[in-house]
């Protein structure tokens, strides 16, 4: 999750603070420029391909939703 | 699209337009299309895929090599798809705006052209590589939200242009590349010379709404470059296709563009592809050295 965090905060040096429950898409934390990039460093953490006609964006739009849906998987695996 | 807050558009395009007029040829009938490619010949030049000058090139076997030309030419003429789409889809909303009344001709062929060319990109793909690749992903809430009207039109046409030079500069290159299969080069050279007339004009509706931008603000400039900035790096990174590089057999394919996108001699070929846009965005008053 770290790597997630520090991807947001690289692009976002005026964010302070990132919280779990912040809406990272429509606080434009993560932009459709940065989001391609986002999706890349999501599929090389958890080693699971993320195919983008079938990507739900609920699953992106909280670091909350991103640990549930994609981070903790892999520990569970 | 709020196009009533922009000034109306006038530009000089008799030119242009004549241009497309007397060079107009049909595209469906123009290509001799071979039922296979050449085996052992590389689909895009060597020099132009994403590894090229890194030791990750010389370390695949011949076999990949090939293998990454083809699926990287396969990649290349997708994102000039999904490209045109998008610019035609916007170009379409505007096209009989008052705005755009004095430039409307020239946008009826540009269209067209942009139409045909999407038609001959997909025909080598699907008949030669079998597929093409997905689009990327957007997301709703876009990177223009913060900017005025007129500077998010400024962005729309920006963007046009942008592609179109990135992609430009490598159908220049390939339209001459004698290692290249005949109906890879025929399809770079045709594109290259439509392309030709479209980037000049994309230089002029950018300069003209430039001008509008800062005339209303000229402190939002900086802003607009700083959005362009991230659009070029953001172009660069679609080349780097980790499915072209799994589909050529080479494995992990997420650290190898990572590590691509990082290495020094790729620096520069991001320099040489960027090199005219870079200039003109300076000489315009909007280049990366206002980005703070």
């Amino acid at each position: 999750m770290q790597a997630v965090r520090d991807f947001i905060l690289e692009r976002n040096p005026k964010l302070d603070r990132l919280d779990d429950d912040l809406d990272l898409i429509d606080s434009r934390a993560i932009n459709s420029l940065a989001f391609v990039e986002f999706i890349f460093l999501l599929e090389e953490l958890t080693g699971e391909s993320i195919d983008p006609e079938e990507l739900d964006l609920d699953d992106f739009r909280t670091l909350n939703a991103i640990g549930a849906r994609f981070l903790k998987q892999k520990a569970a695996s | 699209m709020a196009v009533r807050e922009i000034e109306p558009i006038e530009l000089e395009l008799d030119r242009l337009e004549h241009m497309a007029e007397s060079g107009y040829y049909n595209p469906y009938t123009l290509f001799d299309w071979p039922d296979a490619i050449e085996p052992d010949m590389p689909w895009m030049s060597e020099s132009l895929t994403t590894l090229a000058g890194t030791p990750m090139w010389d370390e695949l076997t011949r076999e990949q090599q090939i293998a990454l030309t083809k699926y990287e030419a396969i990649n290349f003429f997708s994102l000039n798809i999904h490209g045109i789409r998008e610019l035609m889809s916007e170009v379409v909303m505007r096209i009989h705006e008052r705005t755009y009344a004095n430039v409307s001709e020239f946008l009826h062929h540009f269209i067209g052209e942009e139409n045909e060319h999407m038609w001959f990109f997909a025909q080598f793909c699907l008949r030669y590589g079998g597929k093409l690749y997905p689009a990327q992903p957007t997301l709703q809430a876009d990177s223009v939200e913060h900017l005025s009207p007129v500077a998010r039109e400024l962005v729309v046409f920006a963007r046009i242009l942008i592609f179109e030079e990135i992609v430009d500069h490598y159908n220049a290159y390939m339209a001459t590349d004698e290692s290249l299969p005949h109906i890879a080069r025929e399809i770079n050279r045709v594109h290259h010379q439509d392309e030709s007339r479209h980037v000049a004009f994309g230089r002029m509706i950018f300069t003209n709404l430039l001008g509008q931008v800062a005339k209303r603000d000229p402190d939002e400039v900086p802003l607009v470059a700083e959005y362009l900035e991230n659009y070029l790096r953001y172009s660069i990174g679609t080349l780097y296709n980790p499915a072209a590089y799994r589909d050529a057999g080479i494995p992990d394919a997420l650290a190898l563009r990572r590590r691509a996108l990082e290495h020094p001699a790729r620096h520069a070929a991001h320099e040489r592809i960027l090199k005219r846009t870079r200039s003109f965005l300076t000489k315009a008053g909007v280049g990366r050295e206002l980005v703070k």
